[in-house]
């Protein structure tokens, strides 16, 4: 005895909006008092090891340099490279930054509302993503909140590729499996032929119509080598902190329209109307 | 008066619901709507259990990524049965509150899952885990939030659990004279 009501779309539940419409301040204002106290206990924590970790970051941020610097000259090659091919630059996705007001409150679900919805141009299927990797996609819109199934979600999936899209044959999907929690997902599909090793890193592929390609959805921790008959069983930690989310963001990627295949065959006769 | 007191903590219980998973996971593995559900329905108050428990269940329905209407169900369910066995059994006494918020816990979870699995919308997290967490959470922290609805619900409750021990005496101080 599901309610099932369904704005004009059919893609929404109405109930799930209102609620969210209401519960979405409300949520908002919890999540800045918890994260306010939390702050305040974890700063005074974090004083123990301070010397220490100022001169790792100091390290850090000298190899971060050194990395820039090494990335500017490839970016500019790479323009150059792709200047010369004619290629035309695509435009940069545009994004909506996003704040983590609430998690699934059933404890069943893998799910979280963000405080971004209908009014800032978040729609239903958006992806969502941090600076280490894809988070998710958007469910349900309201107007100032929306809610986002986790790649981990046993109903979450997306098309990925082990290694470069366009340099490795390793493709197939990731979905999340309720036996293993948050932290890993699987990816299945991947030719047994192909070659996967420990560390590598697996990107969206964008053939699944919601993730943009080339995103980075985590890196491979554990490989069940499969056969010519048999796909690899590939386990993989998500890049971004799932468990941890605080600011994310909305992506405003729109995938390319495909075009409907033709369902008839060119040469049939078509039965005459009588 | 006992209506809007009963509004206002049904309220409270599912903001603390909606909200409690953000500060700390662990938090959310209480299932404070159910407790106030169980509370009501050992109230022997049929109609205000089921209302209750099909509100608490739809609104936390409504935030989760599950069936909406799945906890609905459930809860309404559940606060039936415990209505049921309220009218039958005496439960008013304190200590027998604890197995029976256990049992609700249980059945709640047990029919929220089994309607998403034949719906065809398995829950996303490993289904005794999850059980065993939300058992043990809801029954430790249940037991402590009846007895602060006792004192907040007031007399009703309280003139009640009087009358069954008066009746009890009573029944005991008369019982040698029947005999006789």
């Amino acid at each position: 005895m599901a309610v099932d009501a369904r704005d004009a779309n059919g893609q929404q539940k109405i109930l799930r909006i209102w609620t969210q419409t209401f519960a979405s301040p409300l949520q908002s204002a919890s999540s800045k008092v918890s994260g306010a106290t939390g702050g305040f206990f974890q700063q005074i924590w974090n004083f123990r090891g301070t010397a220490a970790e100022n001169e790792q970051l100091k390290e850090r941020l000298a190899q971060a340099e050194r990395d820039l610097h090494a990335a500017r000259l490839s970016e500019a090659e790479n323009e150059r490279l792709k200047s010369l091919l004619g290629l035309n630059e695509k435009s940069e996705v545009q994004s909506i930054p996003a704040r983590v007001i609430a998690r699934d409150p059933s404890v069943w679900f893998n799910t979280i509302t963000i405080n971004r919805g209908s009014s800032a141009g978040v729609a239903v299927n958006m992806p969502v993503v941090t600076g280490g990797g894809i988070v998710g996609r958007v469910i349900t819109v309201s107007p100032w909140a929306s809610q986002v199934m986790l790649i981990t979600d046993e109903k979450a999936g997306a098309g990925a590729v082990v290694g470069q899209l366009g340099q490795s044959g390793a493709l197939g999907s990731v979905r999340g499996r309720a036996d293993l929690g948050v932290g890993v997902i699987e990816m299945r599909y991947v030719s047994g032929l192909e070659q996967v090793e420990l560390g590598d890193y697996v990107m969206t592929t964008g053939q699944d119509g919601i993730y943009p390609p080339g995103l980075t959805v985590g890196k491979v921790v554990d490989v069940k080598k499969g056969s010519a008959t048999q796909a690899h069983q590939i386990l993989i930690q998500p890049g971004a902190q799932l468990d941890h989310l605080e600011e994310v963001a909305v992506l405003l990627y729109h995938p390319p329209q495909r075009s409907t295949p033709q369902q008839t065959l060119q040469n049939a006769e078509k039965p005459k109307d009588r | 008066m006992s209506q809007l007191k009963i509004a206002a903590v049904l309220l409270i219980s599912i903001v603390l619901q909606l909200s409690l998973r953000a500060v700390w996971k662990p938090l959310a593995y209480i299932d404070f709507p159910l407790v106030v559900v169980v509370y009501i329905a050992l109230q022997r108050d049929a109609w205000q259990a089921l209302v209750v428990g099909t509100l608490a269940g739809l609104i936390v329905d409504a935030q989760s990524g599950g069936l909406i209407g799945a906890g609905g169900f459930s809860k309404t369910l559940t606060a039936y049965i415990i209505f049921f066995g309220a009218t039958k059994v005496n439960l008013e006494n304190p200590l027998l509150r604890i197995p029976v918020l256990a049992a609700a816990t249980v059945v709640d979870s047990a029919i929220y899952v089994f309607l998403h699995r034949l719906l065809g919308y398995p829950p996303g997290v490993t289904l005794m885990q999850t059980i065993s967490y939300k058992l043990i959470a809801t029954t430790v922290v249940g037991t402590l939030v009846l007895y602060m609805l006792d004192s907040v619900m007031s007399g009703e409750s309280s003139q009640r659990r009087q009358f069954a021990t008066r009746r009890r005496v009573a029944r005991r101080s008369t019982g040698p004279l029947r005999r006789r």
